[in-house]
C-alpha cells in the first residue's frame, strides 16, 4: 500500500514536471508580455518595458527562463515554495490564496446541491425506467448538458434578477403566471409518482390545484415583498419533513421513528418564540452554532427515549429531521431580515444582484444583513452551475443504478422478502454510491480549477477568472502558479479515487508490487 | 397513504413557487435620491501608488484621481484645467540656458490625516524622476541591471533629461522652484505632481503602523528635505523600498495601516476586496472643486465588458460602466430604459504603416523600402490608395460608434478643434478624395506604371502584413477586407493572425502592420513624434525623414504658442503624407452607460475619462 502510493506519487511529479514544461513553453511562445505597451505612444513605457524585462527575465529564452521558475517552485522541499511575481508586482501566492477561498465559496454549494439532486433525480428516475417521468427527465438532462452556460446565466440574470426585483416592486403574481406555474407542477408530479390513468390525473388535479392556491394566496397577501414562515407556517413544513425523511429513513411503519422525528418538530414549534429570541438577541455565527449543537442533542435526546430496541435508525431520523427544522428557524429569520434588508440605502429595493461576491455597502456588524448578501449573491451563480453539472450527475446515477438493480444480490434482497424500501434504500442505492464516490472526487478536484466562465460572468474573483486574467494579459508566473496547484489537486484526487474505491470496494485491491 | 400525497403536493407547491418565479411582467424603477454611485471596471485594483511601471494601470490610475488631487487635469475637450485650490505655478526664469518654474501650494491645504501639503512632497517627484540624483545620492541606476531603490515609472522622460540640480525649496517651504537646462516643452506636463505624502512615506519607512500627529509630520518634511539635499542614501532607500512595494496591496480594510491611505483628495478608501473598492468622502479635503452629493463611490472590479456590464446595469447593480463592447453589447446597453448611452471616440487609433526601411541592425529590401526609389515610391501611395477605410468604418465601426468617422490626421484627432484645419492642410486628404471606387482605379493606374498586367486575378506583388492575435474578431474582419481590396490592385496580401505580434512589429519580414496606437497624453508633439522621428520609440517602419526630425525638435524645444505648434504638427502630417508609409484608419469608441438619473457624466478621451469631472456628479 505504501509502496504503491509513493510510486504514484513518484509519477506524478514526473508528469507535473514534464506539463508544466510543456505548458510554460506554449505559453510563453503564444504570445508577447510587451504587447499593450508596444502600442502606447506614452513615453513612460520604456520605464515599464525595462522593468517588466528586468523583473520577469524576458530577456531569458523560455525553456531556460521555466528553469528560473522551477528554481521557487523547488524551493517547496525547504519549504519556501515561491511561486514567483505576478506582472503586477505582487506575489502569486498572494493571488492564489485570495482566489481559493473565492472558488470554495462559490463552487462548494452548487456542488452539494447539484450532487444531491442529480443523484436524487437520477435514482428516481431509474427507479421509474422507461416512464414518462424517465424520458422527460433523460430529455432535460440532455438538454441542460448541451446548455452553454453563458447563454444560461444571462437569462437567470434577466428573469431571476432584473425582472424579479421589478416584480417585487409590486409583488403581485400575474394570472398567466399563476396558471401556468400549476400546470408545470401538475404534470411533474402527475409524471414522478405515475400510477393508472385515474391517479394520474387526481395527482395533477391535486398538485396544480395547491400550487394554483399557494401562489394566489401569496399573491393577494404580497408574501413576497413582506416573506415570513412564522410559527404555524413552520409546523406544517415540520410535519411535513418529519413523515418524509421517516419514510425514506426506516419506512413509515417505524412507529417508535415516526413519534421521534414528530415530537422533534414539535419542541421546535413550542420554542419558537425563544429560538427566535436568542437568534435576534446574539446573532452571530457562534450562536447558529450553539444552537445547531442543542438541536442536535435535543434530536439524539428524544430518539433515545421514543426507541426500545435498535435504537441507531430511529436516532438518525430524528437527527435529520431536526436538522430540517434548523434549517427552518435559519429561513425564518432570514425572511424576516428581508424588508430592513431591501429597504437599505445600499440595496435600494434590488435585492437579487448579477454581479460581485458581495456588497460592502451594506450596515456593517449586521449578521443577519451580510448572511442574506452572502446568499443572494450566490443565488444566481450557484443555479447557473446546477443546472449544467447535475445532468451528469443524473445520468451517471441511474445507469449505476440500473445496473445495481440487475445484480443477483438485489434479486436474493427480494427473493428474502424485504420491503421495496429496504431493497432500494439499503442494498441498491449504497452499492450505487460506490462508484460515483470516486468520480465525485476527481471532478471536485476539477471544479477547484474554477468555473472559468461563470466566474467571469458574475464577477467572482476566483481560481476561474484569475487563470482568464493570467491567460489574457500574458502573466506567465500567475498562469503557471494556477495550473501548478490546479494539477496537483487534479492528480492528487485521481490517487484519492483510486485508494479510496479500494475502500469501499472490497473486490478491488491496490498493489504495491505486481 | 394520504398523508404521502399530502405531503407530496405540499412539496408540489413549494417547488411550483419557485418555478413561478421565473419572469414577471416589469414595473417602473422606483426613484429615490443617493449618494453612492458604483461604476464597474474590467482590471482589478492592485495599489494605492500608480507611479511604479509595475502598478502604472488604469484602474490604479482611477482610485489615485478619486482620492488624491493635483496641479491640473484634461478635461473632455483636451484642455488642461488648472486647479489653484491646491497650489500654481508660474514660469520665474526663461532664457535658452536657464529655464526656471516654481510652484507654490496654497496655504492652509492639508492631507486627510491633517498635516500641511508643502514643497517638500513635490521635492519627491525629483527623488523619483532624476536619474542623475538616484544615481549621485546612491539609490541605484534606473536603466541599471538591479534598477533604483525608487522603483518610478517617470525616469527617462523630458524632466530626466532636463533637470539641472536639485530643485530649491523656499524658506517657508511652501515654494519650490525647478530648474532646466533648457526651455522644455509642456513645462506642466512634464513638471512635478504631488505623488505620495512624504510624512507618511517618512513614517511608514521608520516602521510606524499608526497616524502621527501633525508635528510629526511637519518635522518628517523638514527632515526629507534635509535627506535629499545631503543625500542620505540610507534614509532615502528606507523611503524607496516603500515606495517601490509598500503601497501594492489588493485587500484594505480596518487592519490596513493607516498610514498607506493618506492622501488629499475628495475620498478617502475605505475598504478593497476582491470584488470592489469602496471610498467614502474625506473629511479633510480643501484642494479642489467641492463634492455635489456623492458622498460614496464604489468601483467594482473585474467585471467583464458587455452582457455582465449592461445586465448589472439594468439591474441597478452599477451606476457607471465604459468599456469598448461589442455591436450586440452596444445594442443591449441601449435597450436599458433606465441608461444614457453615450457613444464616443477615444485618443486610440488603428493605423496602417508600411515599412519604408530597416527600424534595427539588418537590412530591408522588401517593395516598400525607400531604397527602391520611385517604385516604391508608387507602391505604397497605390497600397494606401486602395486600403479599404471607408468600408472597414462602415461595416465594422459604425454598428457600435454610427458617429465614426475615417481618420483625416492622427496627430490632431476629430475631437480636437485644430481637425479640421489639420485635415484639409496635411495633404492626407489625398486618400479620402472621391469614392473608394476611383482611389482603387488611381492605385491601379500607379501599380501598371511598374506592372503592365497586375490587376485582379494577378497580383505580382507579395505582401506580408502583421495585425494581432486570432482572438481578436474585428481585425480578423479587417484583414479580410484587406486583403480582397488590395488584390484588386495587384498586391497579394498574406495576413494570419500572429500569436505574439507585437514582438514582431521590429521583424523586416513583414511589411506593414495595422494595429493601435494609444495616445495617453497631449503633449506639444501629441505623441506623434515616437512614431514618425528617427530612432522614434514607437518607430516600426523604419521610417527617416529630415522634415519630419526638424519638426519634431521644435516641438521639444521649449513651450510654444499653439498656432506654432499646430503648424509643426501639420508638417509632420505633410511629410508622413508625401512619403506615403502612414494612414489612420479609425478612433477605438468609447462607450458610456450611466443611470439616467445620474447628473453631469461626461466621457473625456483622456485618463481619467470617466471620472474628470466626479466632484460634479450627482442624483
Amino acid at each position: 500500500m505504501l509502496a504503491y502510493i509513493g510510486r504514484r506519487i513518484a509519477v506524478m511529479l514526473v508528469i507535473l514536471f514534464g506539463s508544466s514544461f510543456l505548458i510554460y513553453n506554449a505559453a510563453a511562445y503564444s504570445g508577447d508580455p510587451l504587447e499593450g505597451l508596444r502600442t502606447s505612444t506614452d513615453p513612460k513605457v520604456h520605464a515599464k518595458v525595462l522593468d517588466l524585462i528586468r523583473t520577469l527575465h524576458l530577456n531569458v529564452p523560455p525553456p531556460a527562463r521555466y528553469f528560473i521558475w522551477l528554481k521557487g517552485i523547488g524551493r517547496v522541499f525547504t519549504g519556501h515554495l515561491d511561486f514567483g511575481r505576478a506582472r503586477d508586482g505582487t506575489l502569486v501566492s498572494t493571488h492564489i490564496s485570495a482566489a481559493i477561498p473565492v472558488t470554495i465559496r462559490l463552487i462548494l454549494l452548487s456542488f452539494i446541491l447539484a450532487v444531491l439532486f442529480g443523484i436524487g433525480f437520477g435514482i428516481v428516475s431509474a427507479l421509474r425506467q422507461y416512464s414518462r417521468f424517465d424520458y422527460a427527465l433523460t430529455f432535460l438532462a440532455f438538454l441542460m448538458y448541451s446548455l452553454p452556460i453563458f447563454w444560461v446565466a444571462v437569462l437567470l440574470k434577466e428573469y431571476l434578477a432584473i425582472s424579479f426585483n421589478n416584480f417585487l416592486l409590486n409583488g403581485t403574481i400575474a394570472p398567466i403566471w399563476i396558471l401556468s406555474a400549476s400546470a408545470v407542477s401538475g404534470f411533474f408530479w402527475a409524471a414522478v409518482i405515475s400510477g393508472t390513468r385515474k391517479k394520474v390525473v387526481s395527482i395533477f388535479a391535486i398538485a396544480a390545484g395547491a400550487t394554483a392556491f399557494v401562489l394566489v394566496l401569496l399573491s393577494v397577501t404580497k408574501w413576497f415583498t413582506h416573506p415570513g414562515l412564522g410559527p404555524i407556517m413552520m409546523l406544517v413544513l415540520g410535519l411535513g419533513f418529519a413523515v418524509g425523511v421517516t419514510y425514506l429513513s426506516t419506512g413509515i411503519g417505524n412507529k417508535a421513528a415516526l413519534r421521534a422525528s414528530i415530537t422533534v418538530v414539535v419542541i421546535g414549534f413550542v420554542l419558537y418564540f425563544p429560538v427566535e429570541y436568542f437568534l435576534k438577541k446574539y446573532a452571530s455565527l457562534s450562536t447558529v452554532f450553539v444552537m445547531l449543537l442543542l438541536t442536535l442533542a435535543i434530536a439524539i435526546g428524544t430518539g433515545y427515549f421514543f426507541a426500545k430496541v435498535d435504537r441507531r435508525p430511529i436516532i438518525r431520523t430524528s437527527v435529520i429531521t431536526s436538522i430540517f427544522v434548523g434549517l427552518l428557524f435559519i429561513i425564518d429569520k432570514l425572511m424576516k431580515t428581508w424588508v430592513p434588508y431591501i429597504n437599505t440605502d445600499a440595496i435600494h429595493q434590488r435585492p437579487i444582484p448579477t454581479i460581485s461576491e458581495s456588497n460592502n455597502l451594506l450596515p456593517s456588524g449586521n449578521f443577519w444583513f451580510s448572511s442574506l448578501d452572502t446568499i443572494l449573491h450566490l443565488v444566481l451563480p450557484t443555479l447557473a452551475l446546477i443546472l449544467i453539472t447535475m445532468a451528469a450527475y443524473i445520468r451517471y446515477s441511474r445507469g449505476t443504478m440500473l445496473e445495481v438493480l440487475n445484480q443477483d444480490y438485489i434479486r436474493t434482497a427480494r427473493a428474502k422478502g424485504l420491503s421495496e424500501r429496504t431493497v432500494i434504500m439499503r442494498h441498491a442505492f449504497r452499492n450505487t454510491l460506490i462508484p460515483i464516490t470516486t468520480i465525485l472526487v476527481v471532478d471536485f478536484a476539477g471544479i477547484m480549477s474554477g468555473a472559468i466562465i461563470t466566474e467571469q460572468i458574475f464577477g467572482w474573483r476566483g481560481m476561474g477568472s484569475q487563470f482568464n486574467q493570467a491567460i489574457h494579459t500574458q502573466d506567465l508566473n500567475l498562469l503557471m502558479g494556477f495550473i501548478l496547484v490546479t494539477s496537483t489537486l487534479v492528480i492528487l484526487a485521481n490517487l484519492v479515487a483510486d485508494l479510496l474505491y479500494s475502500a469501499l470496494d472490497p473486490r478491488i485491491r491496490v498493489v504495491g508490487k505486481k | 397513504m394520504k398523508a404521502r400525497l399530502k405531503t407530496r403536493s405540499l412539496v408540489a407547491a413549494v417547488s411550483a413557487v419557485s418555478v413561478a418565479l421565473i419572469g414577471f411582467v416589469a414595473v417602473p424603477a422606483h426613484a429615490d435620491t443617493r449618494s453612492t454611485v458604483v461604476a464597474i471596471e474590467s482590471n482589478t485594483f492592485t495599489s494605492i501608488n500608480n507611479i511604479t511601471p509595475d502598478t502604472n494601470i488604469v484602474i490604479n490610475g482611477d482610485v489615485e484621481y478619486l482620492t488624491g488631487q493635483n496641479f491640473f487635469y484634461y478635461d473632455d475637450k483636451l484642455n488642461i484645467v488648472p486647479n489653484p485650490k491646491l497650489a500654481t505655478y508660474k514660469i520665474t526664469k526663461n532664457t535658452s540656458t536657464d529655464f526656471e518654474v516654481t510652484y507654490t501650494v496654497a496655504p492652509g491645504r492639508v492631507w486627510s490625516d491633517g498635516v500641511p501639503i508643502t514643497a517638500a512632497d513635490l521635492l519627491l517627484w525629483h527623488v523619483i524622476t532624476s536619474s542623475d540624483y538616484s544615481k549621485a545620492a546612491g539609490l541605484g541606476d534606473p536603466a541599471g541591471s538591479t534598477g533604483a531603490a525608487f522603483n518610478s515609472v517617470n525616469f527617462g522622460g523630458v524632466y530626466d533629461s532636463h533637470i539641472a540640480g536639485i530643485p530649491t525649496v523656499s524658506a517657508d517651504q511652501m515654494s519650490i522652484t525647478f530648474k532646466y537646462d533648457s526651455k522644455i516643452p509642456d513645462y506642466l506636463l512634464n513638471g512635478p505632481s504631488f505623488a505620495q505624502p512624504v510624512h507618511a512615506l517618512e513614517e511608514l519607512a521608520a516602521g510606524k503602523t499608526s497616524l502621527g500627529s501633525v508635528a510629526d509630520g511637519v518635522a518628517a518634511d523638514a527632515k526629507f528635505i534635509a535627506d535629499v539635499k545631503s543625500k542620505n542614501t540610507a534614509s532615502l532607500k528606507a523611503m524607496g523600498a516603500i515606495f517601490s512595494t509598500g503601497y501594492n496591496t489588493t485587500t484594505v480594510d480596518s487592519s490596513t495601516n493607516p498610514l498607506l491611505l493618506v492622501n488629499n483628495g475628495a475620498y478617502r478608501i475605505k475598504s478593497v476586496d476582491s470584488s470592489q473598492i469602496t471610498m467614502v468622502a474625506s473629511p479633510n479635503y480643501n484642494d479642489g472643486p467641492p463634492l455635489s452629493g456623492i458622498t460614496t463611490m464604489v468601483i467594482k472590479q473585474g467585471i467583464a465588458d458587455g452582457s455582465p456590464s449592461a445586465q448589472a446595469l439594468a439591474n441597478g447593480d452599477a451606476d457607471v460602466y465604459q468599456g469598448q463592447p461589442t455591436a450586440d453589447a452596444v445594442a443591449q446597453l441601449k435597450a436599458i430604459k433606465t441608461a444614457t448611452v453615450v457613444t464616443t471616440a477615444s485618443l486610440a487609433f488603428e493605423h496602417i504603416e508600411l515599412r519604408v526601411a530597416s527600424s534595427g541592425s539588418d537590412t530591408y529590401s522588401g517593395p516598400f523600402a525607400m531604397a527602391g526609389g520611385a517604385k516604391a515610391a508608387d507602391l505604397r501611395k497605390a497600397f494606401l490608395l486602395a486600403y479599404p477605410r471607408a468600408d472597414i468604418v462602415d461595416k465594422l465601426l459604425k454598428p457600435i460608434n454610427p458617429n465614426a468617422v475615417v481618420l483625416g490626421s492622427v496627430i490632431n484627432l476629430p475631437g480636437n478643434p485644430q481637425y479640421a484645419h489639420t485635415a484639409s492642410l496635411n495633404g492626407m486628404g489625398v486618400y479620402n478624395k472621391g469614392t473608394q471606387a476611383s482611389r482603387t482605379a488611381a492605385a491601379l493606374a500607379l501599380v501598371k506604371k511598374w506592372y503592365p498586367t497586375a490587376g485582379k486575378g494577378n497580383t505580382p506583388i507579395a505582401i506580408n502584413l502583421l495585425w494581432g492575435s486570432p482572438g481578436n474578431t474585428r481585425r480578423t474582419s479587417e484583414a479580410a477586407l484587406i486583403i480582397a481590396a488590395e488584390a484588386a490592385v495587384g498586391f497579394k496580401v498574406t495576413a494570419p493572425a500572429t500569436a505574439g505580434w507585437g514582438g514582431k512589429l521590429g521583424a523586416t519580414q513583414y511589411d506593414a502592420h495595422f494595429f493601435i496606437f494609444d495616445q495617453t497624453a497631449n503633449p506639444q508633439d501629441a505623441q506623434a513624434c515616437g512614431i514618425f522621428q528617427s530612432n522614434g520609440g514607437s518607430n516600426y517602419t523604419g521610417i527617416s525623414d529630415p522634415a519630419i526630425d526638424k519638426a519634431c525638435v521644435a516641438l521639444q524645444a521649449g513651450t510654444l504658442p499653439a498656432s506654432t505648434v499646430t503648424r509643426l504638427r501639420i508638417q509632420i502630417e505633410q511629410a508622413a503624407a508625401k512619403d506615403a508609409f502612414f494612414l489612420g484608419i479609425f478612433q477605438n469608441p468609447n462607450v458610456t452607460a450611466y443611470n439616467s438619473q445620474l447628473a453631469n457624466v461626461i466621457p473625456a478621451p483622456l485618463s481619467p475619462s470617466l471620472f474628470w469631472n466626479f466632484q460634479s456628479w450627482h442624483f
